[in-house]
């Protein structure tokens, strides 16, 4: 074959290579799965126990869910997204994040003020990391030096050094963070349910960098092309704010209570989980604008990261 | 998930030896419900909305003893409801969104006692479409947390306790709306 045709059947098989939306419906205790390129629901699978959080960990060829209803935590396939691991906890398991090696998952329990440690292989409990008061969303640092949790009732985010566990910051944020995301410079976000705000931080000085006023109770941000976007339950909007003024620059309309968002891997389009409406909105990260709406299941809250390439590719 | 109907006058006459400690509460359970309900009339949208399009009256719900509020149908407008009877269990609302062309406005609750509604972190829409016939779709919708913030809530503050109150309130709202304007 000739080096030309095969960078053509290269070339062809990358573009061919869909994005996957692993869609936890809370009401509808049900997992969507939702091809991206084609926008429709390539399965629906039956995932009881009003789950809320997910984690994709793309490089595995895996991701895990937290069922906040039942506490149960499951890991699944990519792939087939079929079952690989379950494990029944107890408090209030809700967000969960992956080391980058795919070693541990970390899951807040809302109730208890703690973080759980589980071992991926087999999702056996490891470890505990106490946090502030309902400690909602993790993130994880992109080298696994820092586990960061948005400490809800504190009105805070706790850092905690990897592999150690020790508390690096507390670092005061707006009332209310619920999600937390690392931006692409590698600050902390966090959506202020309380004051309407994103919490802007650095996790290795501790200090804060900026407060951006946003809409009416922000959930959760995510990004794309130089920006940052945060979902507002209440005013059924996306504030689309710049990464380098922070200052919000546009407010895009999606459909109602939107709550869980993340990227594709390109940072070309943007994600919302609409709860009420049953929909994802997509949003192209460059202009802003809302290019399609897809049908989920009941519910879907999609608290976390939930985009990955994988599905029904044998691995 | 079966309902029970329940209106909110049960819900009152539960509540009316209770002393009620208003809840002001941020922390909520683990799951957010959500119920929608409609009912179909046969009035026009027009006629429809200009009965229940004004937040500063809700007299067409039959729970409803008095409202008084402030700032008329603009956003952040608020409302206290006195249920039932004079100096009767209270609602205390706010108003978030309001659209005379899309004939929806919606309000968040900011103080109820869990005795008078088993909800908390409550919001809610309600929308006139049009129907069949020159007829009306009139939708209620509200998204709320259970009455018990905590773990292992008691039967009468969990999750099925809060969706079937807010259907009981919607489904007592609309038949009197369908009573009054006819069904489609």
């Amino acid at each position: 074959m000739a080096p030309v045709l095969i960078a053509t059947v290269l070339k062809a098989t990358e573009a061919t290579a869909a994005n996957y939306a692993f869609v936890t419906n809370q009401n509808g205790n049900s997992l969507s799965v939702i091809n991206l390129n084609t926008r429709s629901e390539a399965a629906r699978v039956s995932l009881p126990g009003a789950p809320a959080g997910v984690a994709v960990d793309a490089a595995r060829g895996v991701f895990y869910t937290v069922s906040a209803g039942s506490k149960v935590v499951r890991k699944f396939g990519l792939a087939r997204a079929e079952q690989q691991a379950e494990r029944t906890l107890d408090g209030g398991p809700i967000g969960i994040a992956v080391s980058p090696d795919g070693q541990q998952v970390f899951v807040s329990d809302w109730y208890n003020a703690r973080i759980w440690m589980l071992n991926a292989e087999g999702l056996t409990p490891a470890d505990m990391i106490e946090t502030g008061s309902a400690p909602a969303g993790l993130v994880v640092a992109r080298d696994g030096s820092w586990l960061a949790s948005a400490d809800r009732d504190a009105n805070q985010i706790s850092v905690f050094d990897l592999p150690s566990r020790q508390l690096r910051h507390k670092i005061p944020t707006g009332l209310r963070p619920f999600g937390i995301s690392l931006g692409p410079q590698g600050r902390l976000f966090t959506a202020n349910v309380g004051s309407d705000t994103v919490t802007v931080a650095d996790p290795v000085t501790g200090k804060v960098a900026a407060t951006i006023p946003v809409g009416a109770r922000p959930y959760a941000i995510s990004f794309g092309a130089g920006a940052g976007f945060a979902t507002n339950q209440y005013a059924d909007t996306v504030s689309v704010f710049d990464l380098e003024s922070l200052r919000v620059s546009a407010t895009i309309d999606v459909g109602e209570y939107p709550e869980g968002i993340d990227a594709t891997p390109d940072g070309k389009t943007l994600v919302v989980a609409n709860w009420f409406s049953n929909t994802l909105s997509l949003i192209d990260a460059g202009t802003a604008r809302v290019i399609a709406e897809i049908d989920t299941g009941d519910g879907p809250r999609a608290f976390g990261r939930f985009i990955a390439t994988g599905y029904a590719e044998e691995k | 998930m079966q309902l029970h109907r329940r209106s909110i006058l049960a819900a009152l006459a539960v509540s009316a030896g209770l002393a009620s400690l208003p809840l002001v509460a941020h922390a909520h359970g683990p799951t957010r419900q959500k119920v929608t309900l409609t009912a179909e009339v046969s009035a026009p949208p027009s006629e429809v909305w200009a009965v229940i399009g004004n937040f500063q009256d809700m007299s067409w719900h039959p729970a409803v003893h008095s409202s008084t509020g402030a700032g008329d149908n603009a956003i952040d407008a608020t409302r206290l409801l006195v249920l039932g009877q004079e100096n009767g269990p209270t609602i205390a609302e706010i108003l978030y969104k309001f659209s005379d062309e899309k004939m929806s406005y919606s309000y968040r609750i900011t103080e109820v006692a869990v005795e008078v509604l088993p909800v908390t972190n409550y919001s809610s829409h309600l929308t006139v479409k049009p129907g069949t016939d020159g007829g009306s779709v009139v939708e209620w919708r509200g998204a709320f947390y259970r009455g018990y913030p905590n773990n292992d809530p008691p039967a009468e503050l969990n999750d099925e306790a809060a969706i079937a109150a807010v259907f009981g309130v919607y489904q007592a709202g609309l038949d009197a709306l369908v009573t009054r304007f006819g069904g489609n």
